[in-house]
């Protein structure tokens, strides 16, 4: 299951956000205070984080720096009333966050926002699990061929297969049975 | 010639107040210019929510309107059900009350900032009259709730008062430079305390907040005209002797008592009639 953690100091802003996002499916989790915020990072892996900008005991971009360190691969997302030039910057330079929401917000837009945040959050996974993948093959392949080297070097020739012109197998003579 | 000579003093005079009164609604509206941006954030967010349980409601009323409009098609009592279980009924049933009132609550605050607003930006309103000073208190307080709520939590120690002969709107104005500059002088996130008390024919108001303090060599000027200690562009050094004046003219008296590192109270007290003699003509 998705899950997407919401920020904001108004607890009126968390319930129409889990109303508007209800029928996507996804699991919300709403914090009202960041130290909560903070601490269910431990606890849950989140898809998105979506954050307030301006919060009473810690700004929404210190908030996604925190998070970034804990969970960097959760997108994080801010979701201001508060557009000004400075705030932004912050946003993108500090927070490195995906998008920059505004108060207030369209439905289409903040759906979207999310589901293409969750698109390169599962992309980004996958990415890694095929990484992952590719990396446990190579060291697979390279086992097995060392163990030819290896063998080849004991019996020179045993990993070379001689053939007829039909295909059957040819077996030295003077190699015991 | 002593006859030409006051008519003349008169003049100035008049001049002099015209200036002032000039000074007055210029600063009051530097203070709600800087104020602005903080009120567009706290209208922003109500708004915000609001709208976006108008965009709910609109799905809830699309789900509901499926099932009453399914009265007339249904085959069976069962189809309706089967729509209203679909639909989550039961969810959206319980959910339309909160959501009506949040909304209200949301609505409400952008309604009383809007008022507060207006009550700050009177600019003909110079009579004397009695008024509820803790009223006035709360009106500034909702027009700057956006400075502080990030800076201090704000207590209210607010004792019994009469009304007070005053021109509350300037009052207002004192009140919110005194919350500014509290707010202003605290570091990280502290505490402000709006106190109020009678004392006879007299009422206190204290605004004391546990911030940086007021530096001795600093305590003296305060109250000179374009004194600031805040950096350029963030204060106009007017806020504190405009207050002045104004309590002046009110016949009340205003002082501060500073420590540095440890806080900054600003005490004003105010008659509570305003002598006969001094009336405006």
């Amino acid at each position: 299951m998705i899950k997407i953690q919401l920020v904001d100091d108004e607890a009126n802003i968390l319930s129409a956000l889990k109303r508007l996002l209800r029928p996507q499916g996804w699991e919300i989790h709403g914090f009202t205070d960041v130290e909560e915020a903070l601490g269910s990072l431990r606890e849950h892996n989140y898809a998105v984080i979506i954050s307030d900008y301006q919060m009473p005991t810690a700004d929404g971009v210190t908030y996604l720096q925190f998070a970034k360190q804990r969970q960097p691969d959760a997108v994080r997302l801010v979701l201001s009333a508060h557009g000004d030039r400075n705030s932004m910057i912050k946003a993108i330079n500090q927070a490195e966050v995906y998008r920059f929401l505004s108060k207030p917000w369209d439905e289409h837009e903040i759906v979207a926002a999310i589901k293409s945040a969750i698109d390169l959050h599962l992309l980004r996974a996958e990415n890694r699990h095929l990484l992952k993948q590719v990396q446990h093959q190579q060291t697979l392949i390279r086992a097995r061929e060392q163990e030819l080297l290896r063998l080849e070097q004991e019996n020179p020739g045993i990993t070379r297969v001689m053939r007829d012109d039909d295909g059957s197998v040819l077996l030295d003579d003077d190699e015991p049975r | 010639m002593p006859h030409t000579d006051m008519s003349e003093r008169e003049q100035l005079s008049a001049r002099l107040e015209q200036a002032n009164r000039q000074l007055l609604q210029s600063e009051k509206m530097a203070a709600i210019g800087q104020l602005a941006a903080g009120v567009a954030h706290e209208i922003n967010n109500p708004v915000g929510y609001v709208y976006s349980n108008l965009q709910s409601l609109e799905t809830y009323l699309g789900d509901l309107f499926r099932l009453t409009d399914a009265i007339d098609s249904a085959d069976s009592v069962a189809d309706l059900q089967s729509i209203k279980r679909n639909i989550d009924y039961d969810f959206i049933r319980t959910d339309l009350g909160d959501l009506l009132a949040e909304s209200r609550e949301g609505i409400e605050r952008v309604r009383k900032i809007i008022a507060a607003m207006k009550d700050f930006s009177y600019v003909e309103d110079e009579a004397f009259k009695l008024a509820n000073l803790h009223q006035g208190i709360e009106t500034t307080l909702n027009v700057v709730n956006n400075e502080l709520k990030y800076k201090a939590e704000v207590v209210r120690d607010f004792g019994d008062l009469p009304d007070i002969e005053c021109i509350l709107s300037q009052l207002n104005q004192v009140v919110m430079n005194l919350l500014v500059n509290a707010a202003h002088a605290i570091e990280g996130f502290g505490r402000i305390t709006i106190r109020t008390r009678q004392d006879n024919d007299q009422v206190i108001l204290e605004v004391e907040d546990n911030g940086k303090g007021i530096a001795e060599e600093h305590l003296t000027r305060i109250f000179e005209p374009f004194f600031t200690t805040k950096p350029v562009g963030k204060g106009t050094g007017l806020g504190l002797s405009l207050s002045f004046n104004i309590i002046e003219k009110h016949n009340g008296r205003m002082d501060v008592h500073s420590t540095p590192g440890q806080g900054t109270c600003f005490r004003i007290s105010l008659p509570v009639r305003q002598p006969a003699t001094e009336d405006k003509p």
